[in-house]
């Protein structure tokens, strides 16, 4: 008979938050054993907070959290042995490069081969040993420090990883050299990753699936567009969401007038000019202000800003080409009222 | 003006040539605060460690009452502690009175709180994200403690360094609990304050000028160690 092996991480009917207010509401959420899992939402949505919970810093104030294995009641510290977190501002210890990322090593009583060891983490995070082992805390620019810190978790050889926002304070280059060595552990040892990042770019380029977190709900995977309310009832048959001075976004009857909505990017189209006459209810003007490559095939992803809402499309590189898109372009974005999904 | 530059002289003279009465308060001012300050750090780092580390019942009581004690006046410890050593007080039979340990013991009740107060608001200061770090690194309760204390050991070390300070200089218990013995427990501030009242400016001020080059000593220390923290 084939053993079944448990995911690395389930989550059941978890509710956790600070003083009154909940932030983060999960009913259930499965990471299995290997996966590359990439974080996505604004600012406070509860990605951190779900990290933390995952890295067992904190116990939820309700639900379930399994771990592999491990049964209902077991000792945080010795799962902290197994699963570590990479903070998003790097805090190095007021001791040299070496010592900081033997840290985790000696803590667990570990003795033979340190040396041979830091020089090898830090050679995965691009770091040339000779010259970075001894210098002290402060003699790091901030991309240093945090490859440092990736490097004093990578040597412990954890069995999930978690990053939390890992490029926010770092050039182009540690941002790439933090990738490549996230990516050789994972091949290495078949690391589970869980990544929360804002960088869309650089997750795309790491993981196999991303989660899109708000108001510490997972509200979809991948890249949907979040719309909040209040929603308002026209009078006729749609609700509409004000936008600005003039324009806005018209729905067909939601929950309720707070309800949030689930815009799929594939759901909207992009036109140069304005059309004349369409069935599709929503047309805003905006801006293209970035654009890079989509985990699937022959799509490329178009960051719209339009009056107060960013607006993420997925075009295919034929109508990308065709309509000459370049970041900074006029265009309209197109959508019917029907294609908001309620959550 | 004139004794004073005389007086001045005569001190450098007295400090070059090895005089032995200058160098006996000197010696007794060093043993006495040195005993004093290694007393108050083994009982003051773990108390101040303590009470910045750890968040229970009325802490911030215990902290308002420590951080008042560090204004102690230097009459009032010698006052309390010659009431308890005096051949009548309950520890007299222990022999304290007019020693060098009796001096060092009222010392350690002065600079007490100023070493747990400075080594708790060090551990209080101690950036949010260490605990963190520390634990996502594996890292369980007493190596966290322990590590913290490192962390800090900057300020911690300016803690003993203020309270070195504070046990060199005064002179208030020197004066009662020593009671200012020529080559017994004459100390340099007991020794200039007598000195002084003899007319001996020289004497007075050789002791003076060491007094103030341990001074500046302790204070480049200090702005060092600052730096660092």
């Amino acid at each position: 008979m084939m053993q079944q092996t448990r995911p690395a991480y389930e989550l059941r009917n978890i509710r956790h938050g600070y003083g009154q207010e909940f932030v983060l509401d999960v009913p259930e959420l499965t990471v299995e054993k290997g996966i590359s899992l990439g974080l996505v939402g604004p600012n406070g949505c509860g990605k951190s907070t779900l990290l933390r919970l995952l890295a067992f810093l904190e116990e939820p104030n309700s639900g379930d959290i399994r771990f592999e294995e491990m049964t209902a009641g077991a000792d945080y510290a010795s799962l902290r042995k197994q699963v570590t977190l990479v903070l998003q501002e790097p805090y190095l210890l007021k001791r040299s490069v070496f010592d900081n990322v033997a840290y985790g090593l000696r803590v667990r009583g570990e003795k033979e081969g340190i040396k041979k060891r830091v020089f090898e983490a830090l050679e995965w995070v691009g770091l040339e040993p000779e010259t970075f082992a001894y210098r002290r805390w402060f003699e790091l620019s901030g991309g240093e420090a945090q490859r440092v810190s990736v490097a004093s978790r990578l040597i412990l050889r954890p069995k999930v990883l978690l990053l939390d926002e890992p490029t926010a304070s770092v050039d182009t280059r540690s941002a790439a050299l933090i990738q490549k060595a996230i990516l050789d552990i994972r091949g290495r040892w078949g690391t589970t990753l869980v990544i929360a990042s804002h960088d869309l770019t650089w997750l795309n380029g790491i993981t196999d699936e991303i989660l899109r977190i708000h108001s510490g709900r997972i509200v979809g995977s991948g890249v949907e567009n979040v719309l909040t309310g209040p929603w308002i009832f026209n009078g006729k048959d749609l609700w509409t969401k004000q936008m600005g001075d003039t324009a806005r976004i018209f729905a067909t009857r939601p929950p309720d007038e707070n309800s949030v909505a689930i815009l799929h990017p594939e759901d909207i189209m992009i036109a140069i000019e304005e059309p004349a006459s369409i069935s599709a209810q929503n047309i805003l003007r905006g801006t293209i202000t970035y654009m890079t490559t989509s985990r699937q095939k022959d799509k490329v992803q178009v960051m719209v800003q339009t009056s107060t809402l960013s607006l993420t499309c997925s075009i295919t590189h034929y109508a990308v080409s065709s309509l000459g898109l370049l970041p900074g372009k006029d265009v309209f974005v197109i959508f019917k009222a029907a294609s908001l999904m309620w959550q | 003006m004139d004794y004073i530059t005389q007086g001045f002289i005569h001190a450098v003279r007295l400090l070059l040539s090895g005089d032995e009465q200058t160098y006996s308060a000197i010696a007794t001012t060093l043993k006495a605060s040195s005993l004093s300050i290694t007393a108050s750090l083994f009982i003051g780092i773990p108390l101040g460690f303590i009470l910045g580390y750890l968040n229970f019942p009325g802490n911030r009581q215990i902290r308002a009452v420590v951080d008042t004690l560090l204004a102690l006046p230097t009459v009032v410890v010698g006052l309390f502690v010659y009431a308890f050593i005096t051949k009548r007080g309950p520890l007299g039979e222990m022999g304290l009175l007019f020693t060098i340990p009796g001096i060092s013991a009222a010392q350690t009740i002065l600079v007490l709180p100023i070493v747990i107060s400075l080594t708790a608001t060090a551990i209080e200061s101690l950036d949010r994200r260490l605990r963190t770090n520390l634990l996502t690194l594996g890292a369980r309760g007493r190596q966290i403690a322990v590590t913290s204390l490192l962390e800090a050991r900057y300020a911690v070390l300016t803690a003993a360094v203020t309270a070195y300070g504070r046990a060199i200089s005064e002179v208030g218990i020197s004066m009662m609990i020593g009671g200012n013995i020529k080559w017994h427990t004459r100390t340099i501030t007991t020794a200039i304050a007598l000195e002084t009242g003899k007319g001996q400016f020289a004497l007075g001020m050789a002791l003076g000028i060491v007094l103030l080059s341990i001074a500046f000593f302790i204070n480049w220390i200090l702005s060092v160690l600052k730096r660092k923290a």
